[in-house]
């Protein structure tokens, strides 16, 4: 099942040019490896993000490492420069090797 | 069955980090239960080549002193940087030091992110220092760090 | 060991507890750092599951229909919950209206207890966002019973350890530390405006009756069951005290 993820911009209105606040959040349980399951005991196998990859208009702006160190539902938050109209995409990867992508069209005003 | 299924996990990570340009550690390889261990003196050592990075002002490293809750504690890092071709933070690092595993996030940074800010929440296992290790454009290396005091109670 | 050591030994523990609290509670910048966290709250995940949850029903549109309501007064009305409905003949919390409508528009409800409802239910009362919360616990007869309901649930000492809801959150002991935590005020939190909301050592979305059964299963008191009369009564109990606040769902607690 695909984990439910969102793209927010903030402000929700931007111009050319502005710097804009960018969140990717996702419904993840970033699993250790080390956790035991309360009811049957067995340790729960490790399933964290392990990069994520933030490209705008098709031009790669950001990329991360990421280990099971970040909180389970994970906040990724940057900044970009708004620069016209085009696709913001967010791929990120599982250490499971599962790929996954969501994107918002980035459309400024004035 | 089991040992198989491992395998072709195992396989699949490395598959895919083939595919991602943008490891900056050369042994990635995942184990799936147990403790993923990795120091950060280790990984310290490996990003700046045993040089080693300096405390500065210019970097800005924001997270509660006591967390009131190990499972999710806030941390942003800014760096003053004019973020231009010439000149930008090229990799913001973030460590929990006394976790098992020490790295939490590298976030690998361009000119068209415009602002050197980042932020995200983590988990600590215990008290210990958070570290911000950021590599700039010219290979130079800074740091900023802080002490977070984790406790654990309340209700439920 | 001697008399006078363990009496001084235990001394010294007992300073170490009281003086404990302060050491371990959070400074007004750390609470800040937390209220940040609520610009990126994520159940803002879970909440847009909710939304399409209720889409699949009709959205916010179908459910301003069912409540006899228009767009525009949906918000003060749901800002009203729980509220007796003559339609179910009792006070019902909004969740417990979603289930009816689900079942008018011939789908299996979902349980209360499902995540599908607690989602359901937050993007529902984050309708009424920024509304002030406006229950009115003396609108009928139905209403004052429940609210004296509540005030007799959350009063009365239970379990094996003969605790009550009101042991920890009498005025009395309100900012005491129990557990390294300040002991809350309702009413200061507000309580009714802020939940469901996202539990941070649950890493899960929570409703306010979810909670209350929390709390209950902690302090050794059988848990009431979701939408029972005592805990929607529990519900508009600890409503009241954040009365005239304003909603803001999702919250987002430890």
């Amino acid at each position: 099942m695909e984990n439910q993820s969102l793209i927010k911009i903030k402000p929700k209105k931007y111009a050319n040019g502005e710097v804009v606040n960018v969140s990717f959040m996702v419904m993840h349980p970033m699993e250790t490896g080390m956790r035991k399951d309360k009811k049957t005991g067995e340790i729960v196998p490790a399933q964290y993000i392990n990069s994520v990859k933030f490209e705008y208009k098709g031009k790669v702006i950001t990329t991360m490492n990421v280990w099971e160190s970040l909180s389970a539902n994970p906040v990724f938050t940057t900044y970009m420069k708004i620069d016209g109209e085009g696709e913001l995409r967010v791929t990120y990867t599982e250490n499971t090797g599962a790929v996954s992508q969501t994107s918002m069209k980035i459309t400024p005003k004035g | 069955m089991q040992r198989r299924e491992f395998f072709k996990k195992m396989g699949s990570v490395v598959a895919v980090s083939a595919v991602i340009p943008m490891m900056s550690f050369a042994e990635e390889a995942k184990k799936l239960v147990g403790p993923n261990e990795f120091s950060y003196e280790k990984a310290l050592n490996i990003i700046t080549s045993g040089k080693g990075a300096t405390a500065s002002p210019k970097v800005t490293l924001k997270a509660p002193e006591i967390a009131e809750n190990g499972a999710v504690v806030p941390v942003t890092v800014e760096v003053e940087s004019p973020m231009t071709e010439s000149d930008y933070v090229k990799t913001i690092h973030i460590f929990a030091t006394k976790n098992n595993n020490s790295r939490c996030i590298s976030v690998h940074l361009t000119p068209a992110n415009a602002k050197a800010m980042f932020s995200a929440r983590i988990k600590l296992g215990s008290t210990q220092d958070v570290v911000a290790l950021i590599e700039m454009s010219d290979g130079s290396f800074l740091s900023a760090a802080q002490s977070v005091k984790v406790t654990i109670g309340g209700c439920g | 060991m001697k008399i006078a050591t363990k009496i001084a030994l235990s001394l010294a523990l007992l300073c170490s507890l009281s003086f404990g609290g302060e050491q371990f509670s959070m400074s007004d910048a750390d609470r800040a750092m937390y209220a940040e966290m609520l610009e990126n709250n994520p159940a803002d995940l879970m909440v847009a599951n909710g939304e399409r949850l209720l889409a699949d029903l009709g959205g916010s549109e179908a459910l301003a229909k069912y409540l006899g309501m228009s767009e525009d007064t949906l918000p003060e009305y749901i800002a009203g919950f729980p509220r007796y409905m003559e339609k179910f003949k009792m006070v019902v919390g909004l969740d417990q209206v979603l289930q009816g409508m689900m079942h008018d528009a011939g789908k299996k409800p979902y349980k209360l207890k499902s995540p599908e409802m607690f989602d359901m239910l937050a993007f529902t009362k984050s309708l009424a966002n920024d509304v002030k919360i406006n229950i009115d616990v003396n609108a009928n007869k139905h209403m004052k019973d429940a609210y004296a309901l509540g005030q007799k649930t959350f009063d009365t000492k239970r379990g094996g350890r003969g605790l009550s809801c009101l042991s920890c959150h009498a005025p009395a002991v309100i900012g005491l530390i129990l557990r390294t935590q300040p002991l809350p005020d309702l009413a200061v939190q507000n309580s009714g405006g802020t939940w469901p909301a996202y539990r941070m050592t649950k890493s899960s979305l929570t409703t306010l009756q979810h909670r209350f059964q929390g709390c209950m299963d902690n302090a050794l008191l059988k848990v009431i069951p979701l939408g029972s009369p005592e805990m929607v009564a529990l519900e508009v109990y600890v409503t009241e005290k954040s009365k005239g606040q304003a909603i803001a769902i999702p919250g987002l607690k430890r």
